[in-house]
């Protein structure tokens, strides 16, 4: 009976993993095994044992989402009727601002470098793509935690239109108006509910909380849900972007992996 | 008063004082960071959401100290950093005593109380001693008393795993790995919440131990914590 049920367990996984290496082959070249060690650690690991407790947590974890099992989502009778505005809220950026007077008709979103066909999306585009509408709990790592309902584009979609990434791929670079960057592993990428999202409760997405479109990394801190997306870039490396640890907030000293 | 020939007793095994003075050290960093971290967002709720300006069951502004203010006082990034890695430090320590004893019929011995411990007489009588603050003398100081076992028990087995159980509850990742523990809390924010009542517990039970220390002879129970060597002081009268 209960070799059984195991045997079950790791038919499904497989499954799952099949799946998984669909999604991936999709993309072109990018190779998901069973255990990657790849998605253990983040791109930069700290010295000393800070970096041990961070690699750690990740691996621990990681180990523990290796099904890519999606996050709860709720029901749309408990979406918070007031959902927070935190961080910035209307970029001080002058080409943000004229976009934003332009009621983002000429927005664009390049997305580049490891690519096969780098491209560049406007908004009507990336409403035509599929879309997928998750109503998840948004946790913010200063401790705060609100629901909401968001529509938008899945970002492996966005990266097939641009013809799949390069096998050298391992990271996506997302850069937003007002000086905010942040970098993503593969893991993260073919995760169904990881979505570009245009749309928040039923409406285009508020000012407050990154129109015209925003990242949707469930699985993470608030912090890595990126606002006011300003360009995608497929990456090798995290070098030469800031101070090189792969994102603002790990430059200022936060863990890179926010699934904590 | 009984002089002369010390009475010497081999109170803890080496690794109940490695794991002990371990987990003194990362229980004082996990609360100090904790503390940093709360600062930042002095607030508790109840449920599965809560964000300023939603209905609060606790907040520090209530005590006299303004959100910016506290805010101020913290440090969230030093306190998430700390948080996590002797979160680490306390685990993996509290596996290897755990491991460490499993197997060991002596930390049984130690750690359960009796029969006898538990009879009504027994309790009342050892209570009766707690409230007039007074030391275990002879052969009842050689092992543990009932409501130190039962202390030591409930936050080994209870508040601890509470504590590690309600700090995954908060993470976004269990939304994936496991969002039936944190329904199984009533809520994200319910986690938070218990989590900060738990670890006050766990302050009440670290003063009560400091008291009983000095209650019972700082320097022979500390010697005994740190080379293992305890001296049985009086005679049952």
């Amino acid at each position: 009976m209960k070799k059984k049920s195991r045997n079950k367990v790791a038919e499904q996984s497989k499954l799952t993993r099949r799946q998984l290496m669909t999604r991936a082959g999709a993309l072109g070249g990018l190779l998901l095994t069973g255990c990657d060690t790849q998605f253990y650690k983040p791109p930069v690991v700290r010295d000393g044992l800070m970096g041990v407790a961070d690699t750690l947590t990740m691996a621990s974890q990681r180990m523990l989402m290796s099904n890519q099992q999606l996050v709860q989502e709720h029901d749309v009778s408990e979406i918070t009727p007031n959902f927070p505005v935190w961080n910035q809220s209307d970029p001080d950026d002058e080409e943000y601002q004229r976009l934003k007077a332009g009621n983002y008709e000429e927005w664009r979103l390049p997305v580049s470098g490891l690519v096969n066909n780098p491209i560049s999306l406007s908004l009507e585009e990336l409403k035509r793509m599929p879309s997928r509408t998750q109503t998840t709990m948004h946790i913010c790592e200063q401790g705060w935690s609100a629901i909401a309902q968001w529509t938008g584009a899945p970002l492996l979609s966005v990266l097939q239109a641009a013809g799949g990434i390069q096998p050298e791929a391992k990271y996506i670079m997302i850069d937003a108006y007002g000086g905010w960057y942040e970098g993503y592993d593969m893991f993260d990428v073919v995760h169904p509910q990881t979505i570009l999202a245009y749309g928040m409760n039923g409406k285009d997405l508020p000012l407050g909380n990154g129109a015209p479109l925003r990242l949707r990394v469930e699985r993470h801190c608030g912090y890595k849900q990126l606002k006011f997306i300003k360009s995608i870039q497929v990456v090798s490396s995290v070098e030469g972007f800031g101070r090189g640890t792969g994102g603002l907030n790990s430059d200022f000293g936060f863990h890179w992996y926010a699934g904590a | 008063m009984s002089e002369s020939p010390k009475n010497w007793i081999y109170r803890h095994t080496i690794n109940a004082r490695i794991c002990h003075w371990i987990m003194v050290l990362s229980f004082v960093y996990l609360l100090y960071s904790g503390i940093m971290i709360f600062l930042h967002f002095p607030e508790l709720y109840w449920g599965k959401v809560g964000f300023q300006g939603y209905p609060t069951i606790f907040k520090l502004e209530d005590w006299g100290i303004s959100w910016e203010q506290s805010e101020e006082l913290g440090d969230r990034r030093w306190g998430r950093n700390y948080h996590y890695l002797f979160a680490w430090v306390f685990v993996i320590n509290g596996l290897v005593y755990l491991l460490w004893n499993a197997w060991q019929k002596k930390f049984y011995r130690k750690i359960l109380p009796t029969r006898e411990q538990l009879s009504p007489t027994n309790f009342k009588s050892e209570m009766v001693r707690h409230l007039k603050f007074k030391a275990a003398k002879g052969e009842q100081a050689k092992q543990y008393n009932v409501l130190q076992k039962l202390s030591y028990l409930i936050v080994l087995f209870a508040l601890f795993p509470f504590m590690i159980i309600s700090g995954f509850a908060q993470m976004p990742a269990f939304t994936a790995i496991s969002p039936e523990l944190i329904d199984l809390f009533g809520g994200r924010q319910t986690a938070r919440t218990l989590h900060v009542v738990c670890s006050l517990l766990l302050v009440v039970f670290v003063i009560v131990h400091l008291l009983e220390m000095f209650i019972a002879g700082a320097v022979n129970q500390l010697r005994g914590m740190i080379i293992g060597k305890y001296e049985i002081i009086g005679d049952e009268k």
